[in-house]
């Protein structure tokens, strides 16, 4: 039986401890200030990029890792346990090159190798809770074409609604496209995010005002869900108390049984703003 | 030779910058480009060779430990396929160089997962196609680099004829141009010529990288084919020359008995005399035309002698793009690229970017076509008319409680909007009957949402969703219009007493929805009373309208009420400048 290693991207916004005992390795975008670049969640965590946003002058922008990371990394996995089959899942190709980087990489081994690279078509948690899955599924000794399928129906089964406090860095950074056109700016409306089965980002709904946001998400997720038992997991950036708030909110609504806390990193966090927060949700998935 | 390659990159750096399309923070491409080619020149010098299969090697390398953003990732890609080519050769002839560009290039198109022409692709491809071409008769190496540069930078004027969104915004690509300067440094390395090659420091990585805000200055002086600033600023309203977009219709078998010949080469000859963007397409029975022309009127008689024309559509480029700056959203100035529809509808446009930044969802075909939906709304004063307009209404008509908009009215603002579907929120009870009556003469679809009020309109407006079907559209703004509690203060013009209340003229009365629950000789009172009626104890959102009588100071202290008396509530102050009530208030 060949053993399945799990590679991701900084952005799938998985706690390090829980990454690390998973045994999942993790290949850093770049966040760039000016003339400095910086390894996404690895030489700029989370706190210090909110607190560097609020003073810096020039407004960040980030980069894809490059094809040579992904292969150094598939090679130093195969050189650990030759023989592994290797899934690779990555930020939505709609927002970011990491999945082509990833690509080439892979095609660049000049060995034979088992990697497929798998596009996400999410983001934050939305990539981490699939990679966790898969990773756990890894550890339990399923095939990779065991871990694909279940993840596949994951993917397509869990929810994700962020809010945001601007719509100014989604669109700065070009992540949002006609829908946003649609949101007046006189008045405080504020734009339930999600991102859609192709992996592009969307107004789900708009509602003026937050209170109204926060019941209007709890009223999305009850009718995903019902009272089927859920697992969530909640992102913030600089808004950890608003973030918590509406897991607590959610925990009256839905049937949850377990309630996770992540940050959403540098290079995501360069892209929603300061003051967004993400749910996320998946139906309790049982053995395969 | 790579030296001077990326030397040259580098000094461009910020006119390749500029050169980006998309209105976005990280237009860096040059920035990317010479970070991805610094990484290889760093990786050439720390093995230094006099082999060429190892320089090479060595240097794409470099590259792929280095390369960012898509064009860096090209870049790296195109010299991956040539070090392979090179592997083993102490020295190389014309032949082996031509080759081992050709062999970039292949490596290059199999390693992006679209391709896209009109791109650093497209100009390595047409160099590489020309560098094997002349090889064997071109030994000189210093000639044939040099031919090979020209050809490059022939491809790269030729950019914007294969992606229009270059041409929209009146630039080259930025990718083939960073790649045109590298081939440039080559040539000028094989005939000796030296730059100051300093900078290969990490102090002096980024000269004149002053932000990332698009607003970067270009560090030297112009090539003529260039533009100075960055490319979206370039899009001034002014120098959108050939202002009217014009799309139509010849039908051959309309045109009677007749029509002559269709010579298609001398009407494209017509129509760029005075006019770009031209598209036409032919078949036997019809012509489809697209064009922009200074002359539409030219154009319609260049095209006549051929049959009967039909579907003609014009716009004003001019004027879109001034409502575009007007806006100021990048978002919008995105869809620029959308006005170009014939051409995307024959998939010459690939609208993928090269900066990093992705493609939107645009659909980018329908900006010629009939909009789904249109709205047209009643308000009076700037402030509600401008927040109506911001929030998807496409016509405002001036009327209130006295002022009501007539039957006519609204026939003509329904005639005005090229749109599927259209829905009338009239605002106001008494002004329903004049929309409904227009709906029902109307030949066009429209539906009425029975709105009473400035609330329940904008209520309605903000449930409105442009991707829903015009049934689910209907529902959700009626019920929308439901949810809100509408308030209304003005002075009594007469004495009166109503449901119990006594009203003198002069006071101030508060109207909930279509009772007066209130009257006090005191705004601030009659404010106040009606707040508290509405607020019952759900009240999560108060926006309060300020009309034109409304005082500064009224407003804060009522808004200061609000916030004490009510601390959970949200609360929002709008100008709504609407004559006669000072204030409006809406609770949800």
């Amino acid at each position: 039986m060949s053993t399945v290693r799990i590679v991701t991207d900084s952005t799938s916004d998985i706690p390090a401890e829980l990454r690390e005992q998973l045994g999942i390795e993790m290949i850093p975008l770049q966040v760039i200030f000016g003339s400095e670049t910086f390894l996404d969640n690895v030489t700029l965590t989370p706190e210090q990029f909110y607190e560097k946003l609020q003073s810096a002058t020039v407004m960040p922008t980030t980069s894809q890792p490059s094809p040579i990371q992904f292969m150094e990394a598939y090679e130093r996995i195969l050189n650990e346990q030759p023989g592994a089959s290797i899934i690779s899942m990555h930020l939505s190709a709609k927002f970011s090159g990491t999945y082509q980087s990833a690509t080439i990489g892979a095609s660049m081994l000049e060995r034979d190798a088992d990697i497929s690279v798998y596009d996400s078509k999410s983001a934050s948690y939305g990539i981490g809770m699939l990679v966790v899955r898969a990773a756990q599924l890894a550890q339990q000794g399923k095939s990779k074409a065991e871990i694909l399928e279940d993840i596949e129906q994951m993917n397509e089964d869990k929810k994700l609604y962020f809010l945001v406090d601007t719509l100014e860095y989604l669109q700065k950074g070009g992540r949002i496209g006609r829908a946003s056109a649609l949101i007046g700016s006189i008045l405080n409306i504020k734009p339930i995010m999600t991102i859609d089965s192709e992996g592009y980002v969307n107004v789900k709904d708009k509602v003026r005002g937050q209170k109204k946001a926060v019941a209007r998400i709890l009223e999305l997720m009850e009718r995903d869900f019902g009272k089927d038992p859920v697992d969530l997991t909640i992102a913030w950036t600089n808004v950890k108390d608003l973030a918590i708030e509406l897991g607590e909110l959610t925990k009256t609504n839905l049937n949850v049984r377990s309630v996770h806390h992540t940050w959403i990193g540098p290079v995501i966090g360069a892209h929603v703003g300061p003051g967004a927060a993400a749910l996320f949700i998946n139906r309790v998935r049982g053995s395969i | 030779m790579v030296n001077m390659g990326a030397e040259r990159l580098h000094r461009n750096v910020e006119q390749v910058n500029a050169l980006n399309v998309f209105p976005v923070p990280d237009g860096d491409t040059g920035t990317n480009m010479n970070l991805t080619m610094t990484s290889g020149v760093q990786e050439l010098r720390s093995k230094p060779s006099l082999a060429v299969g190892k320089v090479a090697e060595a240097l794409s390398k470099g590259l792929l430990m280095g390369a960012r953003g898509n064009s860096g990732v090209i870049l790296s890609q195109l010299f991956r396929g040539f070090s392979r080519s090179l592997a083993g050769q102490e020295e190389i002839n014309s032949v082996q160089l031509a080759a081992a560009f050709q062999h970039g290039v292949d490596a290059a198109y199999k390693a992006v997962v679209k391709p896209v022409e009109g791109t650093i692709l497209t100009v390595a491809k047409e160099a590489a196609k020309h560098a094997v071409t002349i090889a064997r008769r071109t030994p000189d190496i210093v000639e044939f680099m040099s031919e090979v540069h020209d050809k490059a930078n022939e491809a790269l004027q030729r950019t914007p004829d294969l992606l229009p969104v270059l041409k929209q915004v009146g630039v080259v690509d930025s990718g083939g141009q960073g790649l045109v300067f590298i081939y440039e440094g080559f040539v000028q390395a094989l005939n000796g010529q030296q730059e100051e090659s300093s900078w290969l420091t990490a102090e002096s990585a980024f000269p004149e990288f002053t932000s990332g805000n698009g607003a970067v200055k270009s560090a030297v002086a112009p090539q003529p084919s260039l533009q100075k600033t960055s490319a979206q600023s370039q899009l001034s309203t002014e120098a959108i020359e050939f202002l009217y977009d014009m799309e139509f219709f010849i039908n051959r078998k309309l045109g009677g008995g007749n029509v002559v010949p269709f010579d298609e080469a001398a009407f494209k000859r017509n129509l760029a005399k005075d006019g770009d963007s031209i598209l036409v397409i032919a078949d036997d029975d019809i012509i489809k035309v697209h064009v922009h022309s200074r002359r539409p009127g030219d154009v319609f008689n260049y095209a006549l002698p051929y049959g009967e024309l039909t579907d003609m559509h014009i716009l004003n480029m001019r004027d879109q793009h001034r409502d575009l700056l007007h806006e100021e959203t990048p978002a919008q100035t995105v869809s620029v690229y959308n006005a170009n529809p014939a051409e995307v509808e024959l998939g010459k446009v690939v609208p993928e970017v090269l900066t990093g930044a992705p493609v939107d969802s645009l659909s980018a075909a329908s900006a010629h076509e009939w909009a789904p939906f249109g709205i047209v709304g009643v308000a009076m004063g700037e402030g509600i008319k401008n927040i109506f307009l911001d929030n998807n209404v496409d016509v405002v008509l001036s009327g209130g409680q006295t002022m009501n908009p007539s039957t006519e009215d609204f026939m003509k603002a329904i005639e005005s909007l090229a749109a599927e579907h259209i829905y009338l929120l009239p605002n106001n009870g008494n002004i329903i009957l004049a929309a409904q009556q227009a709906a029902e003469l109307s030949e066009r679809s429209v539906t009425v949402i029975p709105t009473k009020t400035i609330p329940q309109g904008l209520a309605a407006v903000l449930a409105f969703r442009d991707e829903e079907s015009a049934t689910d559209n209907t529902e959700a703004m009626t019920q929308a219009a439901k949810q809100v509690r509408s308030g209304q203060v003005t002075h009594a013009v007469r004495d009166t007493s109503i449901d119990g209340i006594d009203i003198r003229e002069g006071d101030f009365i508060g109207i909930l929805e279509k009772s007066i629950v209130t009257s006090a000789p005191a705004l601030s009172e009659a404010c106040k009373e009606l707040v508290a009626r509405m607020m019952d104890e759900d009240g999560e959102l108060v926006t309060i309208l300020t009309g034109e009588q409304a005082e500064l100071a009224e407003t804060e202290a009522l808004s200061d009420w609000i916030r004490t008396e009510y601390p959970d509530a949200e609360l929002e102050v709008h100008v709504g400048g609407q004559p006669l009530y000072p204030y409006l208030f809406a609770v949800e």
